[in-house]
């Protein structure tokens, strides 16, 4: 196999796959900061941002990348509700028993998408994408739409939140949240920040993964693992790490096809998880460890 | 003219129990107190009663004419009284002057005057402005600590052992500064393990044992008395 | 007829309230006794029953197995392989937060689904296994139920027995006090991974038992036989609303919730078939919905925690 078909087919894949997994990743990670706990129900948020833009684009007949807009509002909005509603007076008990709501959550924002969508596999548009070619390298348009996104709406989550004042107050909450009230940052205003963006990036990876493959009522549940791999392995708390590991899980579940039957791509996540919480829990780049 | 803080036959604790037994001190307008006294007297648990941070059952707690007793801590953050905890007490991800920052939360407006307030109290922070908090020297920490807690311009400081772990020279230096701050119109409430020299350098002191009031008297005064000598001093 | 019909549904009922119950036994162990989140109890589930199926059913051509040995070995097999798949999870996880075995036990459930749906030589794949033999299989139908029926009956009594002696024994004090002060436990020096291991293990040993009974119930297991999503969740829902921490309780919650479960199905089924398909994840969504109010309003379940020291005088109140 020469370099280049190494390239267009486990590289590139692997690259898109990656990015949307540091898009769920990157909301992963702040949950896990800020909140202290793991939130389950991130991928079928994912899901349900998937066939909301969906909605919009069937409706109005707008292609996928317009409706991106519309499904991470949305998708903010109901994680913000959702917070509201069934998270918020679980605050002062353990933190896994919010883990555990959120393990219900899931169900019913996918029992949600399953009622009102079906279980069928959906598309946004029909018809087959032929790659262009670049020098040798064949990409096809949405691979690079699926990347340049990631890296503008990280970079713009980077910006906010080390220039803004409610953006360091993020990452003040995630540093030292007992410090964090002691100086009179408000909690609740910093909790729902963090909602609006993981449920907006949330989104954005489900839009991304339904305009590269399909949309599947189990897409989401499917990509919970590889997101949590990618946070843990970039280390919790920190969104660059999040991308980069996002990053890493995806070409490595395309490679891993090289020399594993390709049902268990969807193991080298999970191999990753264990890997990081066996030799450096706190992951590439120095995390927390809950 | 009555005291800035007035605690007055204070008692409470974390949940159910007890800690603090009628404690009643009291600290006037740019005076620097110390609270000493041994290992679990509750000389941390007082300044916590201060700052809203314990469940006081009985007395009152009086902070420059409001009884501040049931007040939750962003409110009395705002009503002019800063803590700095023990541990803990930066943002060690973030960089000083991010850390001053953060501690201006509250504030509106422009906080250059802030900044340069705290930087003339610490120029060596002033340099490094843009250095990782965490990576400072457990001195440098207390001072990014103590600035950050006078972003806010309070009139009480309160400090819990902020000399825990740091080198004599180190000690001095922040015994220095709190003489410093109080000259810019704080008054500062510390608690110290170093008993002997804390005494030396504030102008009050309050002894402590068992959550409950022993000695209180100058500095000075309580470094001479033979039983609070014998109690901890080791002589 | 109808009478018959319904004493047969009962017979069914019961005999799927043992099994669930044996699950929820054994995520108390985990989650009551040491508050370790499993979030893929049907992948011990599946271990177990597969385990079982390969021991006990005859060979057929292209699979490994057919070694036709009796069914308790294969119970036994079922317990043992469980056990053994959560050994390594537990060995990494425990040392972290339980966030991070909720994650890692996802993980393992998605990897046993992913083995036994490709690994035909195994499990023969999307087909299953077949002719697992049922103890007392051979009787005509209702006989057949009821002995089986008597046969999961047993081993429930048998592993609540167990597991209750083992809650009032000094094991389960010293668990209960990692579970709510975990650095207390420590300073007096109890090794706080090894407990925890032997929780997660045993929970796991009897999930797979639970897997074993339920295959050879059906005389055959599929990739297809269950939803891992919604049994694991059906047994979370059954020990929180029975009451984590009560065994009890577990077997009480899963009666109650496995009753409203199948008979809500029941009542589903009548309708069209378009809106029948609906109505099952109308189901789920109220079974999630039951989890946040229990959370929120009876944390405690139907039946909480005894209290320590309490559970003598409790028992004693019984009798």
């Amino acid at each position: 196999m020469g370099f280049l078909e190494l390239i267009n087919f486990y590289v590139i894949p692997g690259v898109v796959l990656g990015s949307i997994y540091a898009l769920g990743a990157v909301g992963i990670t702040l949950v896990f900061a800020i909140l202290r706990y793991a939130h389950l129900a991130h991928g079928d948020l994912a899901t349900l941002g998937a066939f909301l833009a969906l909605a919009v684009v069937t409706a109005l007949g707008l292609p996928p990348l317009v409706a991106l807009p519309v499904a991470m509002i949305g998708t903010a909005a109901v994680a913000v509700g959702i917070d509201k509603a069934f998270y918020e007076h679980l605050r002062e008990r353990p933190k896994i028993v919010t883990v555990m709501a959120s393990l219900g959550i899931a169900l019913m924002v996918r029992s949600v998408v399953q009622v009102v969508w079906g279980v069928d596999s959906e598309s946004y548009v029909r018809g087959i994408v032929r790659p262009e070619n670049y020098f040798g390298l064949r990409i096809k348009d949405r691979e690079i739409y699926t990347v340049v996104f990631m890296i503008g709406l990280v970079g713009v989550l980077q910006l906010f939140l080390v220039k803004s004042k409610w953006g360091k107050a993020m990452r003040a909450m995630s540093d030292n949240p007992n410090l964090a009230l002691l100086s009179g940052i408000d909690n609740k205003k910093v909790v729902m920040l963090t909602w609006i963006i993981a449920g907006g990036l949330c989104a954005a990876a489900g839009v991304f993964l339904g305009i590269n493959t399909e949309l599947k009522s189990m897409m989401g549940w499917h990509m919970l693992l590889p997101m949590f791999a990618a946070a843990i392995l970039g280390g919790v708390g920190r969104v660059e790490g999040a991308v980069l590991g996002g990053l890493i899980v995806g070409i490595a579940e395309e490679l891993s096809v090289l020399v594993l039957p390709s049902e268990y791509k969807a193991a080298m996540a999970f191999v990753i998880l264990l890997f990081m919480l066996l030799v450096r829990p706190t992951g590439l780049l120095r995390g927390k460890v809950l | 003219m009555s005291a800035l803080l007035t605690l007055d036959a204070v008692t409470g604790g974390y949940g159910d129990t007890n800690i603090l037994q009628e404690v009643s001190m009291h600290v006037d307008a740019e005076e620097i107190v110390v609270i000493v006294g041994p290992n679990g007297a509750g000389k941390s648990t007082a300044m916590k009663a201060v700052f809203g941070l314990l469940n006081v059952r009985g007395g009152s707690i009086v902070f420059d004419g409001d009884n501040i007793t049931k007040w939750a801590p962003n409110r009395i953050v705002q009503r002019g009284i800063c803590y700095v905890p023990q541990v803990d007490n930066i943002f060690r991800e973030m960089s000083i002057q991010e850390n001053l920052e953060m501690g201006a939360f509250l504030k509106t407006g422009d906080l250059s005057a802030a900044y340069d307030c705290v930087y003339e109290l610490f120029p060596d922070l002033k340099e490094r402005r843009k250095t990782l908090a965490g990576s400072l020297s457990g001195g440098q920490r207390q001072m990014v600590a103590m600035g950050r807690a006078l972003m806010l311009d309070p009139k009480l400081l309160l400090l819990d052992e902020p000399t825990a772990g740091l080198s004599p020279r180190y000690m001095e230096q922040i015994f220095q500064i709190c003489r410093d701050v109080r000259s810019t119109g704080v008054a500062i409430l510390l608690v110290e393990q170093h008993a002997k020299q804390a005494l030396a350098f504030a102008d009050r002191g309050y002894v402590l044992a068992s959550g409950q009031n022993r000695h209180d008297g100058t500095g000075a005064d309580l470094l001479a008395d033979r039983e609070v000598a014998e109690m901890f001093l080791g002589g | 007829m109808e009478l018959i019909g319904l004493a047969n549904y009962a017979l069914f009922m019961g005999i799927f309230i043992g099994i669930y119950a044996l699950l929820a036994l054994g995520l108390n162990i985990q989650w009551g006794f040491a508050g370790l989140f499993n979030a893929g109890i049907a992948g011990f589930f599946a271990v177990g029953a597969y385990t079982s199926a390969i021991l006990t059913s005859p060979s057929a051509d292209g699979r490994l197995g057919g070694f036709e040995l009796p069914f308790f070995v294969g119970w036994f097999g079922a317990m043992v392989a469980a056990a053994l798949i959560a050994w390594p999870i537990g060995k990494i996880c425990l040392r972290f937060r339980s966030d991070y075995l909720a994650i890692a036990t996802i993980g393992v459930a998605e990897i046993i689904r992913l083995v036994i749906k490709s690994e035909e030589v195994l499990t023969n794949g999307a087909r299953g296994i077949t002719n697992i033999p049922r103890p007392f299989g051979d009787l005509p139908y209702v006989q057949s139920q009821l002995a089986y029926l008597a046969i999961v009956a047993a081993v429930l009594v048998v592993a609540y027995l167990m597991v209750q002696r083992q809650f009032n024994a000094p094991w389960g004090r010293m668990m209960r006090a990692i579970r709510d002060n975990e650095l207390a436990a420590r300073a007096m020096g109890k090794n706080v991974e090894y407990r925890r291991l032997e929780a997660f293990i045993f929970g796991a040993a009897l999930m797979g038992l639970g897997g074993a009974l339920f295959a050879h119930f059906n005389r055959s297991i599929t990739p297809e036989a269950i939803d891992p999503m919604v049994a694991t969740f059906l047994v979370w829902i059954m020990l929180i609303l029975g009451g984590s921490g009560n065994n009890k309780g577990a077997i009480l919650g899963a009666t109650v919730v496995w009753i409203i479960w199948s008979v809500s199905e029941i009542a589903t089924d009548q309708l069209p078939h378009e809106y029948a398909v609906k109505a099952k994840y109308i189901r789920l969504f109220l079974i999630g919905l039951m989890l946040q109010l229990v959370l929120r309003f009876r944390p405690e379940g139907i039946l909480p925690e005894p209290l320590r020291g309490d559970t003598r005088t409790d028992d004693n109140a019984v009798k």
